[in-house]
């Protein structure tokens, strides 16, 4: 279940048929692909060639490519399964922005979706059962097509019966769009919503005084240990281990500093060079990248902005949440981007308050000076995600457990108000987990149904998953014995992308009201 | 599974090796480890890592259903959120995911279309060939004509009323024309022309092939051999200059196009780029280096040395040959790196970066070779060094029979004695009990034969001649003779050092167990005994010109004379004797440096004599005769008085010899010559070598047994002789990879534009070079 270590395992297979020294080609079934792959061949470069694809490949495309390699250049030619992105080793990825066409798939979009979950489900060898969101239309199209898949290749998908099967889960992003608008203070989390994690890069270009080396750097949990150790903890005990990170780095310094002396002195520096090296380019890393959120945090005031960002994310006090709304629009620190946010996060919650003030807070917003994009982004997000298109409740639990546990976490009191949010994925999970998930609203798709509880989880969210459900995931894989839960997404989303992912489906350009007839419509489907 | 007992109780389950926790699986205390005790013994954690890969391999499947048990236990117990599951990063490992493979599929099509393609060529190819086998400039075309449908059927006219290609109507202005290869139809516009070169290349190339294999009808494998194997041969193209139509074979775009393909797969086969070229070049020059360079290496070594082996002319003649070689290299190696940057479609920047390695690497290799190319003398430097070896030839010479002689007459003196004392009831095992024990126990009857057996080590004797006579030559300040002294007595004792390993080596076979004994007591006594020396080692004033390791060959050489007749014996000599230099070295007021080693190793021994019953050190230190040592000690109080510092030292105080030994030498500093000290009471060496210096017989008789003791019972010995010297090559070594290693760091660094790296790693480089000049100048 580990997505990482399957597609690495594929890496070292293909290194180790095609021996050291060798260029290997993976791609993917794209038809052009095909075609660039064919010309190579009639014109070869190399004098051998090992094929695999990603995916899975029509045999005419076999044909077409054994045409062309007249030479006979090719010695082999495979599908290894890895046509996704695997960020973390729970979580994965299909880098597509903008999956949807107001509430249905671009057709485009929805194929190379299927392929990257077949993938996916391949390379882990699971052949699952499927429940999906009942009130996405998007979710029950992708559990058909990958469906189809599996029963198209059946011959792929025959791996050794497990007691219980896994279970491929498909939810829509509009069911929750609060996570993707919150602040995250996690680091992994943090870092993408300030910065932007693009495929494990950071692009820290436009970090005054930035030195040349760090421009770009990666942020990899394979080969940065300190990164693996911290992504899921929060910004303040990053603050501390960075500072135990430069501690022990400069503990070592000054020894690598010192004049070499003797033989000893030089073997030791030699031996010792590459590992510093690696630890002076971790440190300095860190050390910028942590400076950056810093500096971020405090110039867009963003402590404030994110407490008020939870209150609305999570209680359901109406009249303090709108005066300190309110209150952060008329400081002139909040950027325009975070109070949009902000104004979003209002809107989403309190759609069907009595007492809405949404008109005059957008009347705030112009009158900061929030441009035109933003504050049409806030009717587009509620379009998105508001409370029609949400099959659930985000905001009210409905059964007794859930409004007890929520009085006792009142009573408890919030040990950090900036991370007292928890994504509905975790209750979606837990019910999932405990056997609880309502059929109603997440039916199976095809007559089997799931007696036992189901271990091995692969949860799918159309229109982009985030770092904080990562974590949430995370948090259950470690807590809940016998039971592996992947999370995957269209995407892995920050705030800016989520926005670009609304405007992309296109809710916004229609006008509020002549939207409203058509899309409430389908929702009543 | 991982099960640890407990002294108390037996404990069964997942326990944490460290705390004794009991975990659930052991994924939980794979991960408990790591959080918990990451920090602590890194052996019990490469344990249980061991133990944990085991169980993991072993019974993976036992455990997998193990896992799913607590799984189902575990979600009773979930509503208490407990902590029990695991981080994605330490989930199972998984096997491979799925794959498929299609290569039989594409085998297929390929093979298909392989077949097809070849049969297609070698149709053509043959037809081209009749095509061009008669003279083609000297037929009239009307006979062309036939032959080229006799070749061909051609198609008919009527058939074909549009041109197959642009689809254009034939007519009159429009012609027919047809492929002298497969005979179809095609208009003038779509016509192609082979020329007589190509086709004769073509045809030549597949020659060799198509005489074997000529019919299309063959096994698919068959034509792919010969269509790889075709271009072996290629002869030159005929220049046909006059290009009349005639001289060019028409043929429809497709038979074109499939000829020109086959073109383009001969001259590929056929074609090396110039880098691969001039590569090849420059990688038979490194070679070459590579076998010269360590000839050269040694010629100039032996010459430098005064040798006569090798002849200055030719071995001069060689460092020109090695050295054109170096700039052939380096001119190659420019030639590659400017390849191509001239050219008017700049080449790839992988390219370039090719050429630049192979530069880059080339200009190492030539520095670091060069580096090591030692200068030859000149012909009057040669003539010197030449006359300079054969003076020290001579003189070792004389040593030697010196040397022998004296051993000759030590031995006879010694088989009187071992008579009389075999008569005493004292059993003499040659081969010597190595075990002090033994020793000790061997001392007391020899009472009394110590004079003799001191009298009989030349070697001793020689080398203190030889150290004394460069005392004196210091003395004198005639530097040239300390010079050609010193080198004496180092020959000397590599001669020695040889004979003696090689007997150790036949004899260690037969007493490996003894040594074992001793060799661990000796280890403790070396031990402190390395102390001492560093200790003393600051204390002492080095001299430059002698290194502390030839003095320590020099005692083991007094060891060996004396071990030759009786192997106990030697132990004694050697306590007896270094003591007695130890004290003559802080005596000397100009701190011959050259007895200070050993001193050095005084210290130790007597610290050995420590470990042997007290009454045995006294015996053995009195042996000689007893009366004669109080004697010595009541006569020269003075003398006493004078050496305190050596008194001082603890061994050194019970022993009366070293005070005996230590009389004349203070005579000898007051006379300023050893050698005359007639009135020394004691056996001392330097009395016997007034004595006998010509007495010495030609060739040293040497038993078997003693020398291997020699190595073998004496640890201090063999520390000191093959200590350092296997330890420098070593160093070398690691040195050498180290600047290696620094080099590849720039270069690195240096890519990657990090000057203040380049910066400290040169500093480094240098320091390190510098070292490693220097190492090489001690060992040479």
């Amino acid at each position: 279940m580990n997505v990482v270590f399957a597609v690495k395992q594929y890496i070292s297979k293909m290194i180790e048929d095609s021996g050291p020294g060798m260029k290997v080609l993976l791609m993917d079934k794209e038809t052009e692909n095909v075609d660039y792959l064919i010309q190579e061949l009639r014109r070869p470069k190399y004098s051998i060639y090992f094929i695999y694809l990603s995916n899975v490949i029509s045999k005419s495309d076999v044909k077409s490519l054994a045409e062309a390699d007249e030479q006979e250049v090719v010695a082999e030619v495979q599908e290894f399964y890895g046509d996704y992105i695997a960020v973390n080793p729970h979580l994965f990825s299909l880098n597509i922005l903008g999956c949807c066409q107001g509430r249905n798939w671009d057709p485009a979009q929805l194929s190379r979706t299927t392929q990257g979950l077949t993938a996916l489900l391949l390379s882990l060898k699971k052949c699952p059962m499927i429940r999906y969101q009942l009130s996405s239309e998007a979710a029950k199209r992708l559990g058909e097509c990958v469906k189809q898949v599996i029963t198209k290749e059946y011959e792929l998908f025959e791996f050794r019966r497990t007691e219980v099967p896994p279970l491929l889960l498909i939810l829509d992003r509009c069911d929750d769009a609060i996570t993707p608008l919150l602040n995250q203070w996690t680091y992994q989390a943090m870092v993408h919503e300030l910065l932007g994690i693009n495929n494990n890069r950071i692009d820290l270009s436009r970090v005054p005084g930035i030195s040349k080396d760090l421009r770009e750097v990666v942020l990899s949990a394979e080969n940065d240990e300190f990164y693996a150790n911290n992504m899921y903890l929060n910004f303040a005990e990053i603050g501390s281990n960075i500072k135990n990170l430069m501690e022990d780095f400069q503990r070592k310094k000054p020894k690598e500093q010192q004049k070499l002396e003797s033989i000893a002195d030089m073997k030791a520096f030699v031996e010792n060079y590459p590992q510093f090296k690696k630890m002076s380019g971790t440190v300095s890393k860190h050390v910028t990248v942590v400076g950056e959120l810093s500096r971020l945090v405090s110039e867009r005031n963003l402590l404030e902005v994110s407490e008020v960002e939870q209150e609305l994310a999570c209680q359901n006090d109406h009249s303090s949440a709108l005066q300190n709304v309110k209150r952060l629009l008329q400081n002139p620190r909040v950027t325009e981007f975070d109070a949009a946010r902000l104004v979003m996060l209002y809107a989403l919650h309190y759609e069907r308050h009595s007492s809405n003030s949404l008109p005059g807070l957008m009347m705030d917003l112009r009158n900061k000076g929030v441009s035109e994009k933003y504050r049409k982004l806030v009717s587009a997000v509620v379009e998105y995600g508001g409370k029609r298109v949400r099959g659930s409740d985000l905001f009210s639990p409905k059964d007794a457990v859930a409004i007890t546990k929520q009085f006792l976490k009142g009573l408890k009191g919030v040990e950090n108000v900036y991370t007292q949010h928890q994504p509905f994925l975790h209750d979606t999970l837990d019910h999932l987990i405990k056997g609880k998930l309502k059929e109603n609203l997440y039916p199976y798709l095809g007559p089997s149904t799931l007696r036992d509880r189901p271990q091995d989880i692969i949860v799918f969210v159309i229109g982009g998953a985030t770092y904080e459900e990562a974590l949430t995931v995370y948090n259950l894989n470690r807590t809940t014995p016998g039971v592996r839960i992947v999370l995957g997404g269209t995407t892995v989303h920050n705030t800016k992308s989520f926005l670009e992912e609304v405007l992309a489906s296109g809710l916004h350009s229609r006008n509020k009201e002549s939207a409203q007839v058509p899309s409430r419509s389908t929702r009543k489907r | 599974m991982a099960s640890l007992d407990d002294p108390g109780e037996v404990r069964e389950g997942f326990l944490c090796p460290l705390c004794l926790k009991d975990l659930q699986s052991f994924y939980q205390l794979q991960s408990h480890y790591e959080e918990e005790h990451s920090g602590e013994d890194r052996d019990v954690k490469g344990q249980i890592k061991s133990l944990v890969q085991k169980a993991k391999k072993a019974k993976n499947r036992l455990l997998k259903r193990e896992g799913d048990d607590r799984a189902e236990s575990g979600t009773q117990g979930y509503e208490s959120f407990s902590y029990g599951g695991v981080d994605p990063y330490m989930w199972e490992p998984q096997e491979l995911g799925a794959v498929r493979s299609h290569l039989s599929d594409f085998k297929k099509h390929r093979a298909a279309r392989i077949d097809h393609y070849v049969v297609e060529v070698n149709k053509l190819i043959i037809r081209l060939e009749k095509l061009t086998a008669f003279d083609r400039t000297n037929t009239e075309s009307a006979k062309i004509r036939a032959i080229e449908k006799s070749v061909v059927p051609w198609v008919n006219d009527q058939d074909v009323p549009f041109c197959p290609d642009c689809g254009n109507k034939f007519n009159i202005r429009n012609r027919r024309h047809h492929c002298r290869l497969c005979g179809s139809i095609m208009c003038k516009k779509c016509m192609e022309l082979i020329s007589l070169p190509l086709a004769n290349k073509l045809t030549s190339a597949s020659k060799d092939s198509l005489s074997t294999h000529t019919s299309p009808s063959q096994s698919p494998n068959s034509v792919h051999g010969s269509r790889r194997g075709s271009i072996s041969s290629m002869s030159s193209v005929s220049s046909v200059l006059d290009e009349k139509d005639d001289d060019r074979i028409r043929c429809c775009t497709h038979c074109k196009d499939t000829l020109l393909k086959r073109e383009q797969q001969i001259d590929e086969k056929e074609h090396t780029p110039d880098i691969v070229k001039l590569y090849e070049k420059l990688r038979l020059c490194m070679e070459k280096v590579d076998q010269k360079a360590p000839e050269y290496i040694r010629m100039a070594a032996s010459l430098n040395a005064g040798e006569t082996t090798y002849s200055l002319e030719h071995a001069s003649d060689l460092r020109v040959e090695v050295q054109k070689v170096y700039e052939l290299i380096d001119a190659l190696s420019k030639k590659i790196l400017t390849l191509g940057l001239n050219q008017d479609p700049p080449p790839h920047p992988n390219t370039l970066r090719l050429q630049r390695m192979i530069r880059y690497s080339a200009t190492l290799f030539v520095q670091e070779k060069l580096l090591g190319l030692m200068s030859l003398p000149t012909k009057e430097q040669f003539e010197e060094l030449k006359k300079k070896r054969k003076q020290e030839m001579e003189r070792k010479r004389i040593l030697e029979r010196q040397a022998a002689l004296e051993a000759q007459r030590r031995l006879e003196e010694r088989r009187s004695d071992l008579a009389s004392r075999a008569a005493n009831g004292e059993v003499v095992s040659l081969r010597g009990g190595p075990a002090p024990l033994r020793k000790a126990e061997g001392w007391l009857p020899l009472s009394g034969s110590q004079g003799q057996g001191e009298d009989s080590d030349p070697l001793l004797q020689q080398i203190h001649n030889i150290t004394s006579f460069i005392r004196q030559a210091k003395a004198a300040g005639r530097t040239d003779e300390v010079r050609t002294l010193q080198e004496n007595l180092r020959q000397l004792q590599d001669e020695y050092d040889q004979q003696q390993t090689e007997k150790a080596i036949e004899m260690s076979r037969k007493q490996a167990e003894e040594e074992d004994l001793q060799r661990e007591q000796l280890q403790m006594l070396r031990e402190r005994e390395w102390e001492r020396e560093r200790e003393q080692f600051q204390a002492a004033s080095l001299h430059t010109r002698t290194r502390s390791l030839d003095f320590r060959e020099i005692r083991s050489f007094h060891l060996e004379p004396g071990r030759e007749p009786r192997t106990h014996f030697a132990h004694v000599l050697d306590l007896g004797s270094s003591p007695a230099q130890s004290s003559a070295a802080p005596k000397s007021p100009s701190p011959s440096s050259a007895l200070e080693p050993i001193s050095v190793w005084s210290g130790p021994q007597a610290l050995g004599q420590e470990f042997f019953p007290q009454s045995t050190m006294s015996q053995q230190n009195e042996v000689p005769s007893l009366n004669l040592f109080d004697e010595e000690d009541l006569s020269s109080p003075t003398a006493e008085g004078t050496t305190s510092p050596l008194a001082a030292e603890p061994s050194f105080g019970p022993s009366a010899h070293i005070l005996k030994e230590y009389n004349p030498f203070e005579e000898e500093e007051a006379v300023g010559n050893p050698f005359t000290n007639p009135d020394s009471p004691a056996p001392n060496p330097f009395e016997e070598e007034d004595e006998h210096p010509h007495q010495r017989p030609s060739s040293p008789p040497v038993p078997g047994n003693p020398f291997e003791e020699a190595t073998c019972t004496n640890p201090f010995e063999m520390d000191s002789d093959s200590g350092p010297e296997s330890e420098e090559p070593i160093e070398e070594e690691l040195l050498l990879q180290q600047i290696d290693n620094i080099k590849a760091y720039i270069f690195d660094a240096k890519q990657c534009g990090r000057l203040d790296e380049v910066e400290v790693l040169t500093e480094n480089l240098r320091e390190l070079k510098r070292t490693l000049a220097k190492q090489k100048g001690g060992t040479d």
